[in-house]
């Protein structure tokens, strides 16, 4: 193992980095979890490593809440999630990917910027946040933009951005005003539990009022496509459904409608048709979990 | 840090309460930093990719796996190895000691991390017992230990008496500390 190592202190300091860099091989790294681990099994010639972890910024390290959503530096680590009891609160689906990521000791220096930008199918973190429908906010070279996080991804370990950019904060929008009751959880199968790569993961993001409508919702589904995908057509098919009048048969369609957005491989871990299969079985049983909830308050 | 004209950086921090001074390249990893340049074995290679948790160390209180960690960005920070958990007068702290007493050491490969670990536990259930506001301590139980612990891989023992020893350490730490 190799490399050049630059350690910017500032973004402007990055920034003249990149510049400088160009023509030049380099891959950012910060928690180095991820890029340490490949670099040893596969040396690469001529790399420089863009460290993320000395910059001095608040945001790209920070958690804040603004009235309608919760900002997420692309620095912060999975234990600064873990730690954060308005996010277990407010997102549980988040809190527990975060809980549930790789070990303790790697929950302490992983970064969800890193998690996100690895782009891989299975990634824990990544998963809640497209629940979640998050956007990441990218800063580069030529400036700023914002993109969906449910369009970030390409590919297998591909996303949408460019050389000279890199993914500076997360935004996810807040709860509805009118929201008192959540469902909200990461679900994921794998073959131990601790240092995992899932089979299948889900994540579920369900507000309700006090009627019991489902205001919205999100659901996003990973290991089983090349991307982590969210299934809009199974949010579309429960939101505005009151849960009281939610039946089984609905569970089997939303579990279909889940379904349709999977395109798994077989590996080491898994078949295809084990994942497939799991995955409609968990779709229809956490509506089904719902449809028990409501039953048990009555 | 300084980039100095060979490429090296110096990184200045703390290791087991001593400040320290050194000179590393861009790729050296923290373990090696440890192992090689201040020539403490106790912290152990093991996976080397973060699975196994042998080659744990404590930074700035919490555990963070040295195989994985660029000695670059060590600097200014806070390093506790296996030789920094014992007392000054070389005698064992209260988490070996433990260790020690539940029959919770066999081949021994895992022990630093997992002492270290447990080490860490304490101080985050100090911090939590801190932030609460009841007077009340909360009991640790079997389950919290194994979820802490679940990056530590001991092939030996079983796991049965390390989770005893740091139950039986930190649900009575009032009675010992360190």
């Amino acid at each position: 193992m190799n490399f050049e190592l630059i350690n910017p202190q500032s973004f402007k300091e990055l920034f003249l980095v990149l510049k400088k860099l160009k023509h030049r091989k380099y891959r950012y790294a910060a928690g180095c979890t991820d890029i340490l681990i490949e670099l040893k099994r596969n040396p690469e010639d001529d790399l420089t490593l863009v460290n993320l972890s000395q910059i001095n910024d608040f945001k790209f390290r920070g958690i804040s809440q603004t009235k309608n959503s919760v900002r997420l530096g692309a620095g912060v680590t999975a234990n600064d999630i873990v730690r954060n009891l308005n996010i277990k609160l407010l997102y549980p689906v988040l809190w527990e990917a975060a809980y549930n990521l790789a070990s303790t000791q790697i929950r302490q220096v992983a970064t969800i910027g890193g998690n996100i930008c690895t782009a891989s199918p299975s990634g824990d973190i990544t998963c809640a946040l497209v629940s979640l429908d998050a956007t990441c906010v990218i800063i580069g070279v030529h400036g700023k933009r914002e993109i969906r996080i449910r369009d970030f991804f390409e590919g297998p370990r591909q996303t949408a951005l460019k050389k000279g950019e890199l993914l500076y904060e997360i935004i996810i929008p807040g709860n509805k005003k009118n929201t008192v009751k959540l469902f909200s959880s990461f679900i994921k199968i794998g073959t131990r539990r601790s240092m995992e790569c899932s089979v299948v993961s889900i994540a579920y993001h369900i507000q309700i009022d006090g009627f019991n409508k489902i205001l919205t919702s999100g659901f996003a589904i990973g290991a089983v496509a090349p991307t982590i995908r969210f299934t809009a057509k199974a949010c579309d098919f429960i939101n505005r459904k009151n849960i009281n009048a939610l039946t089984e048969r609905d569970a089997e369609s939303f579990a279909l409608k889940v379904s349709e957005y999977s395109d798994p491989i077989s590996d080491i871990r898994a078949t295809r048709w084990y994942r497939e299969k799991v995955l409609f079985n968990l779709s229809k049983s956490i509506i089904e979990d719902i449809i028990k909830c409501q039953i048990e308050v009555k | 840090m300084k980039n100095s004209d060979t490429g090296s950086f110096i990184v200045n921090f703390n290791l087991n309460g001593k400040d320290v001074k050194a000179e590393i390249s861009a790729s050296t990893l923290l373990l090696d930093l440890i192992r090689n340049t201040f020539n403490m074995k106790g912290t152990k290679p093991g996976c080397n990719e973060g699975e196994c948790g042998a080659c744990t160390v404590l930074i700035n209180d919490v555990p963070v796996n040295s195989c994985l960690y660029l000695a670059a960005n060590i600097n200014g920070k806070t390093v506790t190895t296996i030789e920094g958990l014992s007392c000054n007068d070389g005698s064992l702290s209260a988490v070996q000691d433990s260790l020690v007493k539940n029959g919770a050491v066999q081949c021994g490969f895992c022990t630093s991390g997992m002492a270290l670990c447990i080490k860490a536990l304490m101080f985050e259930y100090e911090n939590l017992v801190n932030s609460k506001l009841t007077g009340k301590k909360p009991k640790l139980t079997e389950n919290d230990v194994k979820k802490w612990l679940e990056g530590n891989l001991c092939r030996c023992t079983g796991y049965v008496n390390i989770i005893k020893s740091a139950l039986e350490l930190i649900n009575n730490v009032e009675r010992k500390s360190g």
